[in-house]
């Protein structure tokens, strides 16, 4: 845990940690209990996630706004998804040991404005061990390197997340749009 | 491909905003959970912990020759403030004192020289002068006390009340329709008797669109006509309902989930429907004061 006090240097940063602190606990426990159904699980998703923000406070510039808000909400789900896939380890390892089905990766070509409402449906839809790794890529333009350090993997792995998220939402949008 | 990306972008943010809408705000998620204590330990050492690592990264870049300066400023400082705060008003007063007493010295004079009967006047006038003077004073001291109080009172009345022994807070939102342009509510108030305390509330979706509703309800009391939200005594979790356009359903509650009196003249039950507050109000009738009393009368027989 010292490790991680050690990266709030300044008293700047511990005011904005405290205050993000203070301001969004609740939040963010809400969001986590959403996810995980479960109080204490919930607690210690909100915990890890703070942790891992003492890393990338510097992706938050403004405390009292949507996009801290929405960036909070991502870190927290990312950390639920952890605890769940930690306690399902059938599932941690099926997924390691998944091999890719293979195909081209088009989701490029799924990605027009005639698809979009599509894109909306398949997104809300889609699981969050993947949305949360779009949501760092796309939304917070963070590096694998990055994103590796927040969920505790490497960035080989997101990068492995990251296609198999791609091919995913690429399958959905396939199959929403076959149903019209 | 930039395009595409963005578009993803866009449509990541706003399927996260979506989904955003649908949480409470802080205060509200407050009341129902409180954090254990090991949680709130564990972020206070994370933040004293920082803090003291700060100092001493400050402590370690601390040049002596700007402790000298600092050092040099804060005496000028210290210097000027008792100057300015102590010796010249102390100062001013002796002087003012001084006037005073050559003025009253000139008075006495001119007093000598005049009859017997004026004496009483000029002295009243002077008294009726310093106790205007006192009186400004006082009520100017009094009017900062005043304010000063109110201050601390705004800042330390503790709105809270208590109600069935238990503490109740004001609801944030006092005012809350009962009807919006697509939704109405409805309590039908069943309650005979203390073992089927249930209610039923039933919520009509008059719009032409569906809609959704939160399956958890906030229940308050009216108290010296402000409205109070009544804690829970357990935690439900929450769920979101679809109603289709021109339906209507009908939700059971529990009132045991809560500690109520049946004494207080007004309740009202809370719940969101899209992104809006809704209310139904409801009292307990005298048929259900009777019922009870008919119920205790034989059980006492």
């Amino acid at each position: 845990m010292f490790l991680f006090l050690a990266l709030l240097d300044n008293p700047e940063e511990q005011e904005k940690f405290a205050e993000i602190y203070s301001q969004y606990r609740h939040f963010m426990w809400y969001v986590a209990n959403q996810k995980l159904q479960d109080e204490h699980l919930a607690e210690d998703a909100v915990q890890e996630a703070f942790f891992a923000l003492t890393r990338h406070l510097d992706k938050v510039e403004e405390v009292h706004s949507p996009r801290t808000k929405k960036f909070l909400a991502t870190i927290v789900r990312s950390k639920a998804v952890d605890i769940l896939r930690k306690s399902r380890p059938e599932e941690e390892l099926s997924e390691y040991l998944s091999e890719d089905k293979g195909g081209a990766d088009i989701l490029e070509q799924y990605l027009t404005k005639e698809n979009y409402n599509h894109l909306i449906s398949c997104i809300l839809e889609l699981d969050d061990s993947y949305r949360v790794i779009f949501e760092y890529k796309y939304i917070y333009q963070m590096g694998d390197d990055q994103i590796g350090d927040i969920l505790g993997i490497s960035a080989k792995n997101v990068n492995v997340r990251y296609f198999r998220a791609r091919k995913k939402l690429q399958e959905m949008i396939r199959k929403e749009d076959d149903r019209f | 491909m930039k395009e595409r990306e963005s578009l993803l972008a866009e449509a990541l943010d706003e399927c996260l905003e979506e989904d955003l809408s649908f949480i409470p705000p802080e205060r509200e998620i407050a009341r129902k959970h409180h954090f254990s204590e090991e949680f709130e330990k564990t972020i206070e050492a994370l933040l004293e912990n920082a803090s003291d690592a700060s100092r001493k990264r400050i402590q370690k870049h601390f040049f002596p020759r700007y402790g000298q300066w600092a050092a040099c400023l804060l005496i000028f400082c210290i210097c000027g403030g008792l100057f300015y705060y102590i010796i010249r008003p102390l100062s001013e007063q002796t002087e003012s004192v001084q006037e005073a007493e050559g003025a009253s010295g000139s008075a006495e004079m001119i007093l000598e020289e005049r009859s017997e009967e004026a004496v009483p006047e000029f002295n009243e006038e002077l008294a009726s002068d310093r106790k205007g003077e006192a009186a400004e004073e006082d009520r100017s001291s009094g009017h900062a006390e005043e304010e000063t109080s109110v201050q601390e009172a705004g800042l330390e009345t503790v709105p809270e009340k208590k109600y069935c022994g238990q503490t109740v807070y004001p609801a944030e939102q006092q005012e809350v329709p009962e009807v919006l342009d697509y939704v109405t509510t409805l309590v039908n108030c069943p309650v005979l008797d203390e073992e089927n305390p249930i209610l039923i509330l039933t919520i009509g979706n008059t719009g032409e669109e569906e809609l959704q509703y939160l399956n958890h309800y906030m229940l308050e009391v009216r108290l010296d006509d402000e409205w109070y939200v009544i804690p829970e005594r357990l935690n439900v979790p929450e769920k979101w309902i679809t109603l289709e356009a021109g339906m209507a359903v009908d939700e059971e509650i529990d009132l045991t989930d809560y500690h109520i009196d049946y004494d207080a003249q007004q309740y009202r039950l809370i719940t969101r429907v899209n992104q809006e507050l809704v209310s139904a109000e409801f009292t307990f009738g005298d048929g259900f004061t009777e019922t009870m009393e008919l119920e205790e009368d034989s059980f006492e027989e």
